[in-house]
């Protein structure tokens, strides 16, 4: 037996509810230093954030509104339905994105170093740990969720009651998965530490092979047999497992339907709306009862999944890929060799991110899914083209988010490591084209293959694929050049979080100034086919400009217009970004 | 007040730390010393609790840090190799933060806040956010920190890294005061010449074994050789066969 000292009379253990008001100290002085140093040094960013933030939620209303008003038309149960199947969706996007996020925060954090080596219970850690990742994983759901149930209850015209429950009825559901995701993840790390990947994977997989089957089955009926009612029941039959009474998204629709149901009397009015509460408390205690379960797993496993995941070995590369990378540097003229051995080591640092690869895997993967999809419909001609642009778009504004998250910041994180190339014989100018390079050969590669996809899956001309390819080349150039130009004129060489600079200010005009271009470029090619088709259709006979704009001529000039903008777009910034980078002192 | 009870640690097949048993009194200033790979950082996280035993006891006061590591923490400051902060909060708040960690009083804290303030000269930049800081500024409000609620133990891990020549001079001065007080300093450094000029006992790992514990004066006797550096006394110590192949610790440093 080994006697123990006592502590210094100025210490003690904290009781919980001390520890708690701690962290809520901690917690209250971070988001007021945040919101202070957004409101000094990031303006720019916090309004435009605001401003898109108002414009989405406006749309979003307005499309929710006017579904919700023809849904209501063809049969009662089918916003009931529609409600189960979005929330269970949700239910279990939210499981997925908490553990993922109490993940970095729990065991990959300084943060949690910190906080394992103070006197503080496993408990309180997790706490504090998951209020803020729930914070980051629900406010989506909270963006996306409350224009679709302000359009529900406008449409219902429910009383005040339901707008007043709206609220607590989205953050006791959100707890529920968040909570389940979270002690997945603290029980993975503790007892299946070397196996969580796997195990992550294969849940994964499972629910998103559930979702694509559920997709691929209504899609398919809607092609087959059209909105009959044949079709309603047999996709009831379908989405019964998200209407099963356990689940928490079955509580949360019936409460807001029950919330939302305007009674022929008072007596009905009321008889809702206790009905509603007895769901908002089933919510409530339900959360409050996995959050014990959480609590007490924390106190269980955490310090021994930390232990667990810190004490993690190595895994050896990937011969195959380290083969594929000698190819790519040997082959071309040794003249070129600075610029493929720069191209080589990005190429590596992306495929060891998981954070970047996995990003653009899920997000490509899902446009596939979508533009794969596309061929069950039936459209017109013109719908098809319509369709066809808008994909173009969408390609165009999923690689600006990767071009600034990833790219932009490329030229600020060789920061700490630019004595290493500066000593290194080669050119500065060869790193900034080996960063567009790289860029733009990542970007063109799946970008052109998912645009063909899509155009092949719309049955569109081939005249049409061409001018989209040609749309498809010069987007990631322009979006490549203003990235890595922007990058290199406005580097921020001590900072190491490419998050924290993809979200400055230059990586906000970076997002900007490629939103615009993507938005011309679409624009201009788009309309001698819509536009000006339409207006030459409605102009008297005879010489109209119109007709001269919806032909052929038109078409090349607005092609000829596109690739000259594009042109300028690439270079203007990647001049400007290499004479920048030739003057900067490091 | 520092006790290693047949300690080991594995990292798959490989020992990091292999049956460790060592036993740190009050007072002493003992500096763990080793090349890289040598296991010192797996014994600094074992021994504040970020990494468990795979078998045998740690204790700090006496309290088992794997059964009680509240209790021991309580007793326990912590200079970790890098420095650990929130950005977005100054440094006088993260001071506040520890401080009520310890559920220190406020009059007492107010009055330890401003003697570490003075003591790592910080009042320049305390009130600035941490995210600003330069690494030996990190440093030196870690140290405050660390040494804020007048901790029996204190664990360094290269503590002067980032630190320039005035703060090093500072930070020793301050330990020895401290050991002085009876505060019991664990080290691991890389720097002999700190360890030789600093330390009351010297310990030297090898490939998770503890080849050496004693004085400096008692290594050189060992060793038996007469007027030769530590620095060639530590590398006869320390020399081995290359390693072996195999899978090496992610986290492993030191």
């Amino acid at each position: 037996m080994v006697a123990s000292f006592p502590a210094s009379g100025d210490t003690q253990l904290l009781a919980p509810d001390a520890e708690a008001r701690v962290f809520l100290r901690l917690r209250t002085t971070l988001v007021w230093q945040t919101v202070r140093w957004m409101c000094q040094h990031a303006r720019l960013r916090l309004s435009l954030v605001t401003l898109l933030s108002a414009v989405f939620w406006a749309s979003l209303y307005g499309i929710f509104y006017e579904a919700f008003t023809f849904v209501d038309s063809l049969h009662a149960d089918v916003i009931s339905l529609l409600f189960n199947a979005f929330f269970a969706s949700l239910m279990v996007m939210l499981v997925f994105s908490n553990g993922i996020l109490t993940y970095g925060s729990m065991y990959t954090s300084t943060q949690a170093k910190l906080l394992l080596t103070l006197p503080a219970r496993s408990e309180s850690i997790f706490g504090h740990m998951f209020r803020e990742s729930l914070w980051f994983s629900s406010w989506g759901f909270v963006l996306l969720g409350s224009p679709m149930l302000v359009a529900y209850g406008v449409i219902r015209e429910a009383s005040w009651t339901y707008y007043v429950l709206l609220l607590p009825f989205m953050i006791s559901f959100v707890v529920i998965p968040a909570t389940v995701g979270s002690i997945c993840c603290v029980a993975m790390a503790a007892w299946l530490p070397r196996m969580r990947m796997y195990a992550f994977v294969i849940l994964l997989a499972a629910c998103g092979s559930t979702a694509i089957w559920l997709g691929w089955s209504l899609i398919r009926s809607v092609g087959t047999e059209g909105l009959t009612a044949t079709w309603l029941e047999k996709t009831i039959s379908n989405l019964a497992l998200t209407e099963h009474k356990l689940l928490p998204s079955w509580w949360l629709s019936s409460g807001l339907i029950e919330a939302a149901r305007k009674g022929s009397d008072a007596a009905n009015a009321w008889a809702s709306l206790l009905d509603s509460l007895k769901f908002l408390a089933l919510l409530v205690s339900n959360g409050l009862l996995v959050q014990v379960v959480g609590l007490w797993m924390a106190r269980v496993a955490y310090r021994l999944g930390y232990s667990e995941v810190t004490g993690e070995v190595s895994v050896r590369r990937n011969r195959p890929l380290s083969r594929f990378d000698d190819f790519l540097m040997n082959i071309g003229s040794r003249r070129r060799r600075p610029v493929r051995l720069l191209l080589v080591k990005d190429l590596r640092v992306f495929r060891r991110d998981i954070a970047q690869w996995s990003q653009v895997a899920i997000f490509f993967g899902l446009l596939a899914l979508y533009f794969l999809n596309l061929s069950h419909f039936n459209y017109n001609m013109t719908y098809r083209s319509l369709i066809g642009f808008l994909n173009l778009a969408v390609v165009g504004l999923i690689l600006s988010t990767f071009t600034t998250r990833f790219v932009f910041p490329m030229i600020s994180l060789e920061g700490r490591r630019f004595w290493i190339l500066g000593l290194l014989p080669v050119h500065r100018d060869q790193i900034v084209w080996s960063k567009f390079l790289f860029s733009f050969i990542g970007g063109v590669v799946p970008c052109s293959l998912l645009l063909l996809m899509s155009d092949l899956m719309l049955d569109i001309s081939m005249s049409l694929i061409v001018i989209h390819e040609i749309c498809c080349l010069i987007l990631c150039m322009g979006l490549s050049g203003i990235a890595v130009g922007l990058g290199a004129m406005m580097p921020d060489l001590q900072e190491t979080s490419p998050a924290k600079i993809a979200s400055g200010f230059g990586g906000t005009l970076s997002l900007v100034v490629s939103s615009l271009f993507i938005i011309f470029t679409v624009t201009v090619v788009a309309l001698p086919i819509h536009v000006f088709t339409t207006l030459a259709a409605m102009a008297p006979p005879g010489l109209s400009p119109f007709r001269w704009a919806a032909g052929p001529w038109g078409m090349a000039t607005a092609v000829g217009v596109v690739v000259a903008v594009g042109l300028l777009v690439t270079f203007i910034p990647l001049v400007l970004g290499l004479r920048a980078f030739r003057q900067l002192e490091a | 007040m520092i006790e290693f009870d047949h300690v080991s640690r594995s990292y798959g097949s490989k020992r990091a730390v292999d049956d460790l048993s060592l036993a740190v009194l009050r007072g002493e200033l003992f500096a763990l010393l080793g090349p890289n790979g040598a296991g010192k950082t797996t014994t600094i996280k074992m021994l504040v609790g970020l990494l468990r035993a795979s078998h045998g006891a740690i204790r700090v006061c006496g309290h088992d840090m794997s059964r009680s590591p509240r209790e021991a923490h309580l007793h326990l400051g912590y200079v970790p190799d890098e420095p650990c902060l929130y950005d977005k909060l100054t440094g006088r708040e993260f001071l506040w933060f520890i401080a009520d960690m310890f559920g220190m009083p406020r009059h007492v804290t107010q009055r330890r806040i401003a003697d570490e303030i003075e003591h790592f000269e910080l009042f320049e930049f305390v009130d600035d956010l941490t995210e600003r800081y330069s690494l030996g500024m990190k440093q030196r409000l870690v140290f405050a920190a660390a040494l804020l609620h007048d901790p029996s133990v204190l664990v360094l891990d290269e503590p002067m890294v980032g630190l320039d020549p005035r703060s090093v001079r500072i930070v020793k001065d301050l330990l020895h005061e401290k050991t002085r007080q009876g505060m019991t300093i664990f080290m691991s450094t890389h720097t002999l010449a700190m360890a030789e000029e600093m330390a009351d006992r010297i310990g030297v790992m090898v490939r998770g074994h503890l080849r050496f514990l004693g004085t400096v004066g008692e290594l050189r006797e060992q060793m038996a050789i007469e007027n030769t550096s530590l620095e060639q006394l530590y590398l006869q110590l320390t020399a081995v066969l290359p390693e072996s192949e195999g899978s090496s610790p992610a986290h492993e440093r030191g």
